[in-house]
């Protein structure tokens, strides 16, 4: 039996490169920014792996485009965003990820537990 | 530029990363752990819990980016390390198992002796002079000998063999051949934590 944090790895590990996504579809960001929008959006990564190797990933994957752009008052960044090809593989995961849940819900659903932030 | 960055950039220079892509990575790096500081966050806020391994972090990243290949990435087993581990093993072995035989045989009182000089027979009194000069009188000059020549007593010089011996293989065995020790508890220790996300 997998421990808590053991589950909340991988259950994250098939679902942060949709997360990814779903954060660039607000609009381009750069590694960081994606982290804290994740955070704002209730997801953190403290604990869990970086998210710089499936960037790495998704953008060989064409998934996402990047270009080097300046931020803010600091350096220059690296932008990613998502590409023809990422936006439909958003919706398609997050169908997935839909049908997955509901699924996973009907079977969980009778189980009363107490439900941790 | 941060230990991590440091740490990164050695790695990317071990698995043969080219140049411009390894700026590329710790600039972007460099940046975001800047930002994430000047808002009172840690590594931790931006890297997970990849913050405490750099090179297992900076070798997922390049294998994820496809500018070195996943074996490359994998710690390269030295060649030299088990040979040396072997022959150490078998070397402190035959010491122990030899300097045990030697105290259980009991050679209590005899000894391993280096003469220095040689006891010659002149007319008069017995004298002594430095090696080369005259012959070595034997037999009766026994007494003599066992007061001029200087010597170690096998017994503890056994026990000291015994006592570097197992000291020898138990360092060993931490070290190397315990299954949760060195390089296998890098391995196990990597494999547990860290997840690449990939």
């Amino acid at each position: 039996m997998a421990s808590t944090e053991g589950r909340r790895t991988q259950l994250l590990r098939g679902v942060l490169d949709l997360c990814l996504l779903a954060v660039m579809e607000e609009g381009p960001a750069y590694g960081y920014e994606m982290t804290k929008r994740l955070r704002a959006r209730g997801l953190s990564i403290v604990g869990e792996g970086s998210i710089y190797p499936l960037l790495g990933r998704l953008e060989r994957d064409g998934v996402v485009e990047t270009r080097r752009a300046a931020s803010n008052g600091g350096p220059p960044r690296k932008y990613y965003s998502l590409s023809r090809e990422g936006a439909r593989a958003l919706k398609a995961g997050v169908s997935e990820w839909q049908a997955t849940r509901d699924a996973v819900d009907g079977a969980l659903g009778l189980v009363k537990a107490e439900v941790r932030p | 530029m941060s230990d991590f960055v440091e740490e990164c950039r050695r790695e990317w220079k071990r698995l043969g990363v080219p140049d411009p892509v390894a700026n590329e990575m710790a600039a972007d790096l460099t940046a975001d752990l800047q930002e994430a500081e000047a808002e009172g966050g840690s590594p931790e806020d931006v890297l997970g819990n990849s913050a405490f391994d750099p090179r297992r972090f900076a070798a997922s990243w390049a294998v994820a980016r496809g500018v070195t290949s996943p074996l490359a990435s994998e710690e390269r087993p030295s060649r030299w390390r088990p040979t040396v581990a072997i022959a150490l093993t078998v070397l402190l072995g035959i010491l122990t198992v030899a300097a045990g035989l030697a105290l259980v045989v009991g050679v209590r009182g005899r000894s391993v002796a280096i003469a220095t000089r040689r006891i010659v027979a002149v007319p008069g009194p017995i004298r002594v002079f430095p090696s080369g000069l005259g012959r070595i009188v034997p037999g009766p000059l026994g007494p003599f000998m066992e007061t001029q020549i200087s010597g170690i007593g096998l017994h503890p010089l056994a026990l000291l063999l015994l006592i570097v011996g197992v000291v020898g293989l138990a360092l060993l065995a931490v070290l190397y051949w315990w299954p949760w020790s060195g390089s296998r508890r890098y391995h196990r220790q990597r494999d547990q934590r860290s997840p690449s996300w990939n």
